[in-house]
């Protein structure tokens, strides 16, 4: 049994989700700006592309230039020949959404993009389940979202991008821990759109000038969130939290929890709702997808590198298909020890999104 | 603060008991009785809340509280500062050398 945690599907344009707008936002997408209402983007592209060349088709005169990756090419090229029996759908361009400084029409739009996914990907596709797209900035909406969906088999979980403009431990997103906790759903957050929209910085040193940089540097907003997270005490308040760090590789977790276990013994009176070390509330509640894994030349040291992390409980396989810097499954697998792959493989993962496990697998 | 015999001893009074602690942080060593002594915060039923008056002491290097009437880390209970037994005699205060036995 195999489970892909991060595999990105989108729409080629946000008019593709016209019929699931009301009237009035459909409007508003067929006729703002020059070419229908834009979204964000990133100030920094890559140098050859960001999607796979092999997956998608040019030129068919849309403003973005590419059709993007279809249910069958993701049949074809990843679900089949890799034998993914259940794969976790992470948004692309929508992950946006929760940046938009107009938290009204972000709210429309995850609706939207949600039905859309929905229909075109979670219900063709049995193989396939989808995260939650919330309006961040706006936690009632958000609650009210994922209450919406949250009880459909489609949907396993929240989704959460990195670039925000308050980190997620903050009270204000009580009203989406509250729900996802209510609703036994694990919350992904995932880099996506820092600096972006009103997102902060990526870093405090300034915006960097290379795409290079960006991409080595997106997940410090996950770190962000991550210690937030702990040190806002979500954990004692929620017990059923589960959080997934999803795309911000893994070395830096470490460096980060025991720096933040150290500092909680001389600040702990700052956070007495923290009545564990924070790393111990690692270990029940968060888990950690595997792409982008860190490729030393030495694979072994990237194994001492990790070892505090419990990687056999806490490591999840992902591939971050149809993107540039996606890991196969056994190129992944086969870095790690073969006594944790089973774990990372699948059982870690249905264990976290409270997937349905066949028979002759438990067996 | 007490020198006996080269020990360093802190002192101290809680309500109406009396702890006597080595000064010497089980951390890293620091002079531990050379740090303020104050009051835990806790969290009681979701609220903040103030433990025993004067109840800890806090390390100046790290900040790391002790309770002094148990000698624990809060942070960490398995960490323990040296603790010695005393007792009031004909309106004397006495400080065994020999370590406090566990309670």
């Amino acid at each position: 049994m195999l489970v892909d945690c991060d595999i990105h599907v989108g729409y080629e344009t946000v008019a593709d989700l016209i019929p699931f707008l009301d009237g009035p936002t459909a409007e508003l997408v067929r006729h703002s700006g020059t070419h229908g209402l834009a979204m964000p983007t990133y100030p920094w592209n890559h140098p050859t592309g960001w999607i796979r060349r092999d997956l998608y088709e040019r030129g068919q005169g849309h403003v973005a230039d590419f059709v993007y990756m279809s249910l069958d090419t993701l049949r074809a090229r990843h679900l089949d020949p890799y034998s993914v029996d259940m794969g976790i759908v992470e948004p692309d361009e929508a992950a946006v959404f929760s940046v938009l400084p107009n938290s009204q029409l972000a709210a429309r739009l995850c609706s939207a993009y949600n039905d859309w996914l929905l229909d075109s990907w979670l219900q063709p596709e049995p193989r396939l389940r989808g995260m939650i797209v919330v309006p961040a900035q706006w936690p009632e909406a958000a609650a009210r979202e994922i209450r919406r969906l949250g009880s459909r088999d489609e949907f396993v979980g929240v989704f959460l991008p990195g670039g925000a403009r308050v980190p997620y431990g903050n009270p204000m997103y009580d009203p989406i821990w509250e729900t996802a906790n209510d609703l036994g759903l694990p919350v992904a957050v995932h880099t996506h759109y820092e600096s972006i929209g009103i997102a902060g910085p990526i870093t405090a040193a300034g915006m960097p000038d290379f795409y290079s940089e960006y991409h080595t540097l997106c997940g410090s907003g996950m770190y962000g969130h991550f210690v937030s997270i702990l040190c806002h005490g979500i954990f004692e308040r929620f017990p059923d939290t589960r959080v997934a760090m999803v795309e911000g590789g893994l070395v830096p977790f470490v460096g980060f929890l025991w720096r933040l276990d150290t500092n909680w013994k001389g600040c702990r009176s700052e956070i007495p709702w923290c009545r564990r070390r924070p790393s111990d509330y690692v270990w029940d509640h968060v888990r950690f997808a595997t792409q982008p894994l860190e490729t030393p030349d030495d694979p072994a040291q990237l194994l001492r590198a990790i070892e505090f992390l419990r990687p056999s409980e806490t490591l999840m396989y992902a591939s971050d298909f149809p993107h540039w810097d996606f890991d196969e499954p056994e190129q992944t697998l086969r870095q790690l020890p073969a006594e944790w792959r089973d774990n990372i493989r699948w059982r870690n993962a249905t264990e976290f999104f409270r997937l349905p496990v066949p028979v002759a697998v438990r067996s | 603060m007490l020198d006996i015999g080269g020990r360093r001893i802190g002192l101290y009074r809680v309500g109406e008991k009396l702890y006597a602690l080595a000064d010497r942080c089980p951390h890293r060593g620091a002079p531990l009785c050379s740090g303020a002594v104050a009051t835990a915060v806790e969290l009681r039923d979701g609220e903040l809340v103030l433990g025993t008056r004067n109840g800890i002491v806090r390390c100046p290097w790290h900040k790391w509280e002790f309770d002094i009437a148990t000698g624990r880390a809060l942070a960490d209970e398995r960490l323990r500062v040296r603790r010695y037994s005393v007792q009031v005699q004909n309106h004397e205060v006495v400080v065994s050398l020999d370590p406090r036995r566990e309670t």
